[in-house]
This record gives structure tokens, sequence and C-alpha cells, in this order.
């Protein structure tokens, strides 16, 4: 038995898909229930649905084999695990934001307050990356508020298209990550069930690179 | 104040019955293997100072549990056993000549839930081999490290095997910094397939380098395994730990336990610390390797003696845990028989010689305490599921009989 840790909501649906593509019974997942727990004995797959921010946890003690989630939970999180593919899907950007007349003088500003639902993503970025002591304030949604009001000269945040920044007079300032949906894989499971693990990874990968190649084809 | 009295801390538990007696037998059982092959069992304190571990940045300064002594110095507990038997190495065991085996079974303090199963108090028996810098050395102790999990009775057991000396190889080859070095350890050491291809890009590495990358993510197994690789890999350095894995194997062949091992040269952990051979043990039902350990070349001269040295740990709780999952843990009868008696001149006495005589055989015996009748006592005892019951009414006449 395997069993994989989704993330609720869309990210799920797409990771279903695509296991759906490379050849697995997914319909256990699809289940449409209240259930959290979605097992098929035939197949050997048991889904769990859980919030993207548990998923690295429910890999990382084992309690799930596999799971996909967000790069932004797994830089947040900081987990012991395998991180083995890039889905490709879900693609979106970790940035500092704040008032575009910040532009390019974000440094000359001591003593930053920085505001942002991912404080270790920040911490790690200004702290590690910049070399540079910050205050840090935790924030738990609608992070754009924060320099509007004066909590904090900045953000940081996920930016998708980056629509309610600019409504709301924001600009991308720096880019901290490049984020996307990813497989992460228990350590020990990939030894002890690498007969199912292997395989199913390299079907998934096959079916990203199909993905990726479409992508490219109707770019072009 | 005393709203905690009830309860343990963070990272910390009960073993109750049944549960202790098994890591006991475990534990003898590890100490008895150890001793069978020759090492001495040492015990170091369970406080060290801070400088001991923190000095050379071993471990880091989170991850200790830390106390002051009345001078103001700062203590650590005990954080592993490798660390401190260096130390007595380099000091108080000087001028003993190598090789040396010393082994050790004591509770670990870690105060970031780091440790395996996130405890922060956790037993682990473990054996260091000082003085000896081949595979048969290597070899010995990932054997060891087998048989003590063997010995607790876990069947499912993967080790994998890796030799950090094949990536400094390709490093040095490659002749890339130690910060991309660094960068693509650590990215090797997560399978994070993405941050490899970007790295290897961004440093601009050959599309050789960048197929032996791809082969170091995705290649397991044994012989086959060092094949491959030596038909790819030019330089010395890691030619030299390739040939050292075929080593360690011929010689775990000859241990009849080759089934056991895998070749993982992904693995890249604590590469300051490591300096050849590394292993981690894996069961099924629990999330995190239960043993772990390798070749240490330079940590001993960091206390002032060339010794080089390869060692390993497992951790008891997690062999516990492991047992328990997997429907393992065996069941020990902790009581076999109770000895009653009728009050009565010298019946006492009697009771107690009967219960020796017994517990000589190599029973647990308990003599009643609460002046039981006949009946009462085979009551007790069938409630207890105690299967021998005693009860003295003559002196020198023993009524046995088994409920």
């Amino acid at each position: 038995m395997i069993t994989i840790a989704l993330s609720k909501g869309r990210l799920a649906e797409k990771a279903l898909d695509l296991l759906e593509a490379a050849g697995y019974d997914v319909s256990a997942g699809r289940e449409e229930s209240r259930k959290l727990i979605l097992e098929d004995e035939k197949t050997g797959l048991r889904f769990i649905m859980a919030k993207p921010a548990d998923v690295p946890t429910y890999v990382e003690y084992g309690a799930a084999d596999i799971g996909v989630v967000g790069k932004d939970t797994l830089l947040e999180e900081g987990r012991s695990l395998y991180e083995v593919i890039d889905l490709g899907f879900g693609a979106c950007r970790m940035c500092v934001c704040g008032p575009a007349s910040l532009k390019g003088k974000l440094d000359q500003i001591p003593n930053k307050r920085v505001a942002s639902k991912y404080p270790n993503i920040t911490r790690a970025y200004f702290e590690g990356t910049k070399k540079e002591s910050v205050e840090i304030i935790k924030l738990n949604g609608s992070v754009e508020l924060a320099p509007l009001i004066g909590l904090a000269e900045v953000i940081v945040d996920i930016v998708e298209s980056g629509r309610t920044l600019k409504e709301n007079g924001l600009d991308v300032l720096e880019t901290v990550a490049d984020i996307s949906a990813r497989v992460v894989v228990n350590r020990v499971s990939m030894k002890m069930k690498e007969a199912e693990i292997v395989p199913m990874l390299d079907a998934l990968r096959k079916q990203v690179a199909i993905k990726n190649a479409q992508k490219a084809a109707e770019g072009k | 104040m005393g709203n905690y009295r009830f309860h343990t801390p963070d990272g910390v538990i009960d073993i109750l019955p049944q549960e202790a007696t098994v890591k006991r037998r475990i534990e003898a059982d590890i100490r008895e293997l150890f001793s069978s092959h020759g090492y001495s069992e040492v015990e170091t304190p369970g406080i060290e100072y801070y400088d001991v571990y923190a000095s050379e940045d071993f471990v880091a300064t989170e991850d200790m549990f830390k106390l002051t002594d009345k001078d103001g110095r700062i203590i650590s507990m005990r954080y592993d056993g490798t660390v401190p038997v260096a130390r007595l190495a380099a000091t108080l065991l000087k001028d003993e000549q190598p090789p040396l085996r010393l082994s050790y079974i004591e509770d670990m303090y870690r105060f970031k839930l780091s440790g395996g199963g996130k405890l922060r108090e956790f037993s682990q028996a473990g054996v260091e081999l000082l003085g000896l810098d081949n595979a048969e050395a290597d070899a010995e102790v990932i054997a060891l490290g087998i048989q003590s999990v063997l010995a607790s009775g876990i069947t499912d057991l993967q080790i994998s095997i890796g030799q950090v000396d094949f990536f400094r190889g390709l490093v040095e080859e490659w002749g890339i910094t130690s910060e991309e070095a660094s960068e693509l350890s650590t990215a090797i050491d997560q399978k994070d397939i993405v941050r490899i291809e970007q790295t290897a890009e961004r440093i601009g590495l050959s599309d050789e380098a960048k197929e032996i990358l791809d082969m170091i993510s995705n290649r397991f197994g044994t012989y086959d395994v060092l094949d491959a690789f030596e038909e790819k890999v030019k330089n010395d350095t890691s030619r030299a730990a390739l040939k050292n894995l075929r080593e360690i194997l011929d010689a775990l062949k000859d241990y009849e336990l080759l089934q056991y091992v895998s070749i993982d040269l992904g693995m890249l952990r604590s590469l300051d610390y490591y300096t050849g051979m590394i292993f981690k043990g894996f069961t099924y039902e629990i999330g995190f390797p239960i043993l772990g350990g390798g070749r240490y070349n330079n940590v001993i001269s960091t206390f002032g003696r060339k010794l080089e040295a390869v060692g390993f740990s497992v951790g008891i709780n997690l062999i516990l845990t492991a047992l328990r999952r997997q429907d393992k843990l065996p069941e020990f009868v902790e009581v076999d028989a109770i000895v009653g008696y009728k009050d009565g001149e010298g019946m006492r006495q009697a009771a107690f010689a009967t219960a020796k005589a017994l517990r000589e055989t190599g029973l647990k015996v308990i003599v009643d305490t609460q002046h039981l009748s006949e009946e009462e006592l085979d009551a007790y005892a069938e409630a207890r599921g105690i299967d021998q019951v005693v009860y003295v009414e003559e002196e020198d006449e023993v009524e046995e009989e088994n409920t």
C-alpha cells in the first residue's frame, strides 16, 4: 500500500489528473465525500487529503510515503524529505513586495519590518541570502495591508498575476524563489518501498516531460 | 505554578512495564553482541563541556541541551556517543595501542526535536572502532549494525551505504568552489532533482558531469552500481571511494549479510564530519532511519590524537517503536509464580525458602504480603495471569499447583 498525501483543493485535482495520465487508477482519490482518507485495496493506493502546510509533516514522519505540495510550503516547513519531481503546475513566485517607490532602494532602509505568512522563508532570505537582520511580523492573510497601513515597510508573499498587488499600489521588489508543485518522498519509504515508488516516479516524470513539451509547442 | 506536575515535558516519555522490559532485553542482547566481538563498554558523563561539541561545529548550538556550572561555564547534556568517546580516546586512553574497540549504550539529549522519532531523550547503542583505516573495519561496523537490529527481532532491514569521498573527488575533478559543492551536495542529499539541474547549469558542468549527477540520484543496487560508476568516473579520489565500497561489499558477502545492503552514493550528510563510508538503516512502519554511522577520520585529531575511526549508533527507542508497529513486540511474563503461606510458626520462613528455590530455577516469584488464604491466592493469581501458585501449609510439605 502506497499512501499519498495531497494538498486539498486545486493542487490535489491536478496531481490526480497526472497520476491518472501516468496509468494509475485514482478513482478512490476522486470520491466525492468528506472522508479524509480515501483507500482502494485493489490498486494499493491510499490518498489522504491534508492542509497544504501539513503535507510535508505527514511525509517526513512516514505517515504518508509520497506527497504533492507547493514549493512555498516546503521552503517554509523545512522538513527532511526527498524532493524528487517538479510537476510544473501551480507556478508562481515568492517575492519581496512593497510600494513601487522602494524599487531598487530596498537595501537603503535600515531595521526593516517585513510582514509575511512565511516567517521562515522571510528569515532565510533576509538573514541567509541578504545577510541582513530584519523584524519579521507574522500575518495570516491579506498581507498586502501591512505596508499600506504602516505595519511593515515590505512584505514577502506569493505573486501569481500581480493583480492584487497593483490594485493596492504595490509592486514586486525582489524575487525570493520560483514556486511550483513538487513531489516529495519519505526517506525511508524510498528505500523500503522502492519497487513500487520508483516506477511511479518514473511514470510521473514521463507525464511531466510530455506536458512540458506540449506547453513549449503551444508557446511557439 | 504546579499545572505541569502531571505531565512530562515535550520530547520525553515514560516507558511502561512490558515495553521497558523489552527495551532492557534489547539493550542486553546488543551489549552481549558488542562484547562478543571484543568491544569494551565505556561510560561517559551525562554532561560535557559545551566546547566538546561546539568548538569544531560538530553540533549546532541550538541542538544542545545547555546548563551552566557554578563557575558560569556552559555545559551540554550528552548529545551523542561518538564525540565523548573521541575525547576519551585522545585523553585518558591516549596510551592505549590501536586498534581500540569501544562501545556504549547511553541516553542522549537533543534540544531540537531532531533525534529520530522526534524525541529529546532517547537511548542509543553504538560502537567506535579506532585506529584502523580499511574496508574490513568499515564492514565490521556495518555488520555489527545489521546484527544489532536483527538481534532485536526486526527482520525487514535495508542498509544504504554511501561514500563521501566519491563526491569529494568529483568536486576536485570539476573544479567547483566549496559554496557550489555545498549547494550541490545538499540538493543531492534531498534528491532535489530540480535544484541539482539548476545548480549544475549555473556552475556550467559538462554533459558528462550532469550524467553522473543523474546516476547518483537514480542508481541503487550493489556491484552493478559500482560497475556503472567505474566506467564513468576518471579521478583517483572517486575511484578509490568506489574501490573501498567494493571491498566493503566483498567483506559483507563473507559475513553473509549482503542481502541487507545497497549502495546509495547520494547520501551526502554531514560532509565536514564524515571522511569515507557512511551508512543508514531503515525498516517498515517508521519514517526515520533507525541506525546510522560512518568513517570520521578527522574527529579525534581535533582532540590532539591522530586516530582514524569508524562507528555507528542504533536508536533503541526507534527499534521499540518499529517492533510495536510491526506487531513484533515480544511479550514477557513479568511474574511466573506467587508463594503464599498459612499463618503459623515457621511458615513465612518456609515460604521465603520456597520462593528462593524457585527463583534459583529462573522463575520470577512474588511472596504474598497480604496474608491471603489459599482460595484468595488462587483468585489473585487467576486475575493477574500468574501461572503457578504455591501455598505453604506445613513446614516441610509444600503444596504446589498450576492454575
